[in-house]
């Protein structure tokens, strides 16, 4: 097998299995909806519900195609997807694409950089724990994992919003911008301000699992004879984990921290909420409870490729840095 | 909505602190790029309370997430502030004229003239003329929103400075969507009006930050009464974040939940304003074995008793209720519309009285036989299910507190969370503890009215009484709204029957909710009207009044 050949046949194997995830995705959740007991017509109507007769409601069924068959909605949704139309939100009022897009780019920048962030301190911290193990400093950062793994992430979010926004006032309290500020005076320097806590707030639980699963990994290398053999010849410490540990372990934790991206998106639906941030996790809730099926299927799509993405780059990587994969992969 | 209870959060500080003591050192590293940043963060996050700006951040409304159209339902409640409607109503809920000189309504109730002012102009220069108007109001029919012009058969503009309604059926309460529907202007709308809206209103939308914020500035061209603020800033954040907002000196107005009231903000007052957003309890009117609308089961072979209905009223004791569960934030509710200009002051009635209980269920024929404290008549036990909304804490602490009173006179409920899609289908068959509260008298026909008997939310319990009918009807054929309060105070109480407790008394009305604010010391925020349901934007209706109050300084 030649390398380019292989590396096509990978690429066409991966897009063919993620139009087929899609189109599975998207028809489940369509129907999901369907059997949903959210009254689409009532959530858009909200609180406004006794100034609304009879024959307005079947108006409003009228101009959101609501009267029409579910098979039929299906099918209209997929003919205007495949023009690249998403439709239109009810609650929004404006084209799903829209939305995504300009959420889109509030998410990516919170979630990569919390992403960053948990993945490096996360494997620092299970590397320095499985050196150290049993010290002190390694019960330490268990006990700081387990504590955190079994924590809800809103439920952080919630005290570093108490501790660094309300009793220190050292960061906003929410938002992604400062308030009353026009858009041509804010500069990245506010939005990143605006950005720590939710990113703070991810990168926190996200450590825990990485760290914990670094720890175990590299404590089963630690125990191999390889590394009794190197011990014996006097390797010691950093260059001992540089020269054997390393490799073995920077695999496992990249594998976990790509295919962490679906807790990323769901955390930072939580952590967009309590911080008020302008993020997909807040249009997916708003979707959600309010039967906003064509937001939400835009939404579903969006973060199927979105960790489809994270398990795929997972897996090129792997090729990468250990050419041994190769063959597996391609079997 | 996602909200989180900041309450528990709160008992749990010790235990949080201790992690976040670990989490600062797991993250030391980080530490030295977050303080540079920080100290910016004060220089220009904090608005600052200094009593003389004439800027304001507020966080009292969630986001219109349709934008700023009133053809699709923007300023519904409160005032729409980027345009202006033809009639409002004042801080006692009279009607003035706004973009209105004059209106009158024909003999058989089915044509309005409206006459306009001829010195409004629309922030974009433009002058606002009848044509306008017609605009609005066709754009609103076909919207398919929740704009209901369904009665509307025709606009007309016959000249610049006057508008024409046929409607098809006579309706007074057409007036509120006088009220209420902001008008916009023809020649600057389109698709995008929502998030660019032009208006004749007191403020100009300037910027839009979707799920955050919008920020809006005094309208040069405004033809009436100027603010004192020239620039406002509306956050969009939960209640849990509003509060936290609040807290660290971020607003200078937020809208509270009764949960957080008892503690105090600095720099902050609280503000309780008086609403008809009320809490009652709807009773199924028919015998078990009914037929809704949709064809679900209805009735209720204990609460179609009167005797019972009135008993339940009778005994509850609402101030306690007050008291208890909104934390003194509230007052009494005694119909659907308490102390708005059609609710009849007759209709009220001495309650918390367990001696008119036990005398009302011994004259209906309710007598406790096997002595386990729950009455029978004809074999029924005096039994029955409360719903509420699930997750709705103030309904929940509504609805046992009201069990236990009503126990005491021999009746029990059983009372049950469900999710909203649950009671709906429920509903028709079993009490059920609902909010309404509104400035328009139609609601308390929905209500009430046979016409929409088991349709949806309205009159779910399926009452009907042909005299209370009539009475709706006329009040609703009335050509002015004076004409027809009368009416309308008629149908709950005139004297033999009515939905009054005294008549058929098919709700028990529980309590008005007020509506909080903290406000920021030295804001004075005006008179404010009776607020319908809903909490939030109803505030801001009467923003030309609001000022800095020099001696608080």
């Amino acid at each position: 097998m030649t390398g380019r050949n292989g590396w096509a046949r990978f690429v066409g194997f991966k897009m063919l299995r993620l139009v087929s995830l899609l189109v599975g995705v998207s028809v489940l959740s369509f129907i999901l909806m369907q059997f949903s007991p959210v009254d689409p017509i009532e959530a858009y109507i909200g609180g406004d519900m006794i100034r609304v007769s009879a024959e307005q409601r079947s108006l409003i069924e009228e101009r959101w195609g609501l009267n029409e068959s579910p098979m039929e909605r299906l099918l209209t949704w997929g003919q205007a997807l495949i023009q690249g139309d998403l439709g239109t939100s009810m609650i929004y009022r404006q084209p799903v694409a829209d939305i995504i897009q300009e959420r889109f780019m509030n998410s990516v920048t919170l979630m990569a950089v919390a992403w960053l962030l948990s993945g490096i301190f996360g494997f620092a911290l299970g590397v320095v724990a499985a050196m150290r193990r049993d010290s002190k400093l390694d019960r330490l950062i268990c006990w700081y994992c387990y504590t955190l793994a079994s924590t809800p992430v809103f439920w952080i979010a919630l005290l570093l919003l108490m501790v660094f926004g309300v009793w220190l006032g050292w960061l906003p309290v929410g938002l992604g911008v400062p308030a009353g500020m026009s858009a041509n005076q804010v500069t990245w320097g506010d939005r990143v301000i605006h950005m720590i806590l939710p990113a703070l707030t991810l990168s926190l639980t996200g450590v825990a699992s990485i760290a914990l699963h670094t720890r175990q990994k590299l404590t089963d290398v630690l125990e191999s004879d390889y590394i009794l053999f190197a011990r014996a010849r006097g390797e010691r410490g950093f260059q001992l984990f540089r020269r054997h540990g390393f490799r073995h372990v920077v695999l496992p934790a990249i594998t976990l921290q790509f295919a962490s991206f679906s807790e990323l998106f769901g955390g930072a639906v939580l952590a967009e909420q309590v911080f008020s941030y302008p993020g997909l996790g807040q249009a997916t809730v708003q979707a959600g409870l309010r039967g906003d099926v064509p937001l939400l299927l835009g939404l579903v799509m969006c973060s199927a490729i979105f960790v489809f993405t994270g398990n795929m780059l997972a897996d090129i990587l792997y090729r990468m840095i250990d050419p041994r994969m190769k063959e597996e992969l391609m079997s | 909505m996602g909200r989180f209870s900041w309450r528990w959060g709160r008992r749990n500080v010790r235990t949080g602190l201790g992690i976040l003591l670990i989490c600062s050192i797991g993250l030391s590293g980080c530490a030295q790029g977050v303080e540079p940043t920080a100290s910016s963060a004060a220089e220009n996050g904090q608005p600052g309370t200094s009593t003389t700006k004439d800027e304001l951040v507020l966080a009292v409304g969630t986001e219109p997430e349709g934008g700023f159209d009133p053809t699709t339902g923007w300023g519904q409640y409160g005032s729409p502030l980027f345009q202006s409607t033809l009639l409002k109503r004042d801080a006692k809920l009279q009607l003035v004229n706004d973009l209105a000189t004059a209106y009158s309504v024909s003999e058989d109730g089915l044509t309005w003239k409206v006459t306009l002012r001829d010195d409004v102009k629309f922030s974009d220069g433009e002058p606002l003329t009848s044509e306008d108007v017609k605009f609005t109001f066709d754009t609103a029919a076909q919207s398919g929103s929740v704009i209901d012009l369904t009665n509307m058969a025709d606009v007309q503009a016959p000249d610049d400075r006057t508008v024409v309604f046929t409607l098809k059926s006579p309706q007074s309460t057409f007036i509120s969507l006088l009220t209420t529907l902001g008008i916009v202007p023809e020649h600057a709308y389109g698709a995008d009006y929502a998030e660019h809206p032009v208006g004749s209103g007191p403020y100009k939308l300037v910027q839009w930050d979707k799920g955050q914020q919008a920020i809006v500035e005094a309208n040069e061209e405004y033809y009436g009464n100027k603010s004192a603020f020239h620039k406002l800033t509306f956050l969009y954040l939960d209640e849990d974040a509003a509060y936290a907002a609040a807290q660290a000196g971020t607003v200078d107005i937020a809208a509270i939940p009764a949960a957080f009231s008892k503690q105090q903000v600095n720099g902050m007052t609280l503000e309780a304003v008086k609403t008809v957003d009320n809490r009652g309890i709807m009773f199924p009117m028919q015998p078990a074995g009914a037929k809704s609308g949709d064809g679900l089961p209805a009735g209720n072979d204990v609460t179609s008793d009167l005797a019972i209905r009135q008993a339940v009223n009778v005994v509850i004791d609402r101030k306690a209720l007050v008291e208890a569960v909104l934390e003194g934030y509230g007052r009494p509710a005694y119909s659907v519309s308490d102390d708005l200009p059609w609710s009849n002051a007759e209709a009220v009635f001495k309650d918390a009285s367990l001696e008119e209980a036990k005398h009302i269920l011994a004259a209906g024929g309710w007598v406790d036989a096997d002595g386990d404290g729950i009455l029978e008549k004809n074999g029924v036990k005096a039994e029955f299910n409360l719903l509420y909304f699930a997750g709705d804490l103030t309904r929940q602490s509504l609805a046992l507190a009201t069990a236990d009173m009503v126990a005491q006179a021999g009746i029990k409920i059983n009372v049950e969370g469900k999710s909203r899609e649950e009671t709906k289908k429920m509903a028709y068959s079993n009490a059920v503890l609902f909010g309404w509260g509104s400035h328009d008298p139609l609601e308390t026909y929905n209500l009430y009215s046979s016409t929409h008997k088991g349709e949806g939310y309205y009159n779910v319990g399926l009452y009907s009484n042909p005299v209370v009918d009539s009475w709706m009807e006329k009040a609703l054929q009335a050509t002015s709204e004076e004409e027809a309060l009368p009416f309308w105070k008629k149908a709950e109480w005139d004297g033999t029957t009515g939905f009054s407790y005294q008549g058929d008394a098919p709700w028990a009305w529980l309590v008005n909710i007020d509506h909080l604010y903290l406000v920021t010391n030295g804001l004075d925020i005006g008179e404010q009207q009776i607020h319908p349901h809903g909490h939030g934007w109803p505030v801001t209706s009467n923003l030309e009044e609001w000022s800095w109050d020099n001696s608080a300084k």
